[in-house]
């Protein structure tokens, strides 16, 4: 976290990654009914849809993980919720211990000074690198998901190509591949915002 | 972590309840809190204690884009209610608390400035949120001497703060009142000791009975709903109030 972006600030970051979170759940609850529509396609296309129906299997697949990828990303900003919390009222326990600390003088400001100093070098300074730990966590899982969307990515192209050999199918399971593909590009774009409002 | 949970949908008029946080210690009492949206405006009602202000602000965020929370109504001054105050202004320094005139020297203790607050006269008065507008409803003693439930006309529901609260079992996690008479043993001590005034009791009483009232949705425990509205006023009216359980 950034001295310039403050706490709100960061609960701020922490709503507008929810919000590309739940766009990415969305797009991949669509992409679990496609994957659902295109096992019946191939299935009416028989045996020159088999390839095809081998990597609708495997866009199902790929929308259930990412779905799981997304909840441990929201249980991820629910803890740092949790640590910015601790860190505001760190923060205010401080300012009104510095306040008195600029209305006392001799040994009772020497006592809050020795506080404040055991305060300033534990919870406070904790409280932020425990936000650090958090966010490179969130960074990690988001390059992790990106990996996950890109194999989606190739599952797409793939299914495009598979899509050539469908006989009479050819066409229908094209356009089935085709919508694969440009939704799988939302969840790329998606996944883009969700880099920028992380870092 | 609690979950949000709509219990009213009407186009883009939304009531969620955001309930029961598993991972809440022991010490800490549960509370609902609660959300009316109406187009790209939003209240949230007794946001919490500060305690549980990640709980309740994760789960807001599966459900809702709290960016437009503009308001937030207190029904009273407890620290289970509103001292989470400081966090959601921290979230947004322009969100504006609505609150009994009789606190509104006192929760600043909690977080805010002189702008924060908008003082509700005694007899009530109306809140708009987004095109409609939601009535403050007098509770005065029941339980704070300066307390309001907030009705919403249009979804029926009253949210009624402290008045119909149950502190239910560990494990009774309904959100509504599934078995009124099993129900209501969990809120009956509670309602004696501390709804302090008869009469107060008896004009709320009065006064709600003339709402039209699907849903009413207590601070703390199950959500009463349908005959069991009516069933818990009457039950309410005839109860004897303030006294200490010997």
């Amino acid at each position: 976290m950034t001295q310039a972006a403050g706490t709100g600030g960061e609960l701020r970051r922490i709503v507008r990654i929810n919000e590309e979170i739940k766009s990415v759940v969305a797009t991949a609850f669509k992409i679990n009914l496609m994957a659902m529509n295109a096992i019946f396609l191939a299935k009416r296309a028989g045996q020159a849809a088999l390839g095809f129906s081998v990597l609708s299997n495997e866009l199902r697949r790929f929308a259930t993980d990412l779905q799981q990828q997304m909840e441990v990303l929201r249980q991820m900003t629910h803890g740092s919720v949790a640590s910015v919390t601790a860190l505001v009222k760190t923060e205010r326990l401080n300012r009104v211990v510095d306040r008195m600390r600029s209305e006392l003088s001799g040994q009772a400001r020497a006592m809050i000074e020795r506080y404040l100093r055991n305060r300033q070098t534990t919870s406070f300074v904790l409280h932020q690198e425990a936000i650090a730990t958090q966010n490179r966590r969130l960074s990690q899982t988001i390059a992790d998901t990106a990996q996950l969307v890109e194999l989606g990515s190739v599952l797409a192209r793939s299914a495009k190509i598979e899509a050539a050999y469908g006989g009479s199918f050819s066409a229908a399971l094209m356009q089935v591949s085709s919508d694969f593909e440009h939704t799988i590009a939302e969840i790329h774009r998606s996944l883009e915002q969700l880099s920028r409002h992380h870092d | 972590m609690k979950t949000a949970q709509v219990i009213y949908e009407n186009g883009d008029h939304r009531w969620l309840a955001i309930v029961r946080d598993p991972d809440r210690p022991g010490y800490l009492i549960d509370t609902n809190e609660y959300l009316v949206s109406v187009g790209e405006d939003a209240i949230l009602l007794d946001p919490g204690g500060s305690e549980i202000f990640p709980s309740v602000f994760s789960a807001l965020c599966a459900e809702y884009d709290p960016r437009r929370i503009s308001k937030i109504f207190a029904s009273h001054q407890d620290p289970d209610i509103i001292s989470s105050l400081s966090m959601w202004m921290e979230f947004n320094p322009d969100i504006k608390c609505h609150i009994s005139w009789l606190w509104a020297g006192f929760v600043p203790h909690f977080g805010g400035t002189g702008d924060t607050f908008i003082p509700i006269p005694d007899p009530g008065t109306d809140i708009p949120v987004g095109r409609e507008r939601l009535r403050a409803i007098p509770a005065h003693y029941l339980h704070s001497s300066g307390n309001f439930n907030l009705y919403d006309p249009k979804a029926k529901i009253l949210f009624s703060g402290d008045i119909g609260a149950a502190l239910l079992p560990p494990g009774d996690n309904g959100l509504f009142v599934e078995n009124f008479d099993r129900h209501i043993v969990h809120a009956e001590a509670f309602h004696r000791r501390w709804m302090g005034s008869e009469r107060a009791k008896r004009d709320w009483c009065a006064r709600v009975a003339d709402l039209d009232i699907d849903m009413l949705c207590p601070q703390h425990g199950a959500i009463y709903r349908g005959a069991e509205v009516r069933r818990f006023i009457d039950w309410f009216a005839q109860l004897d109030v303030g006294a200490v359980k010997s």
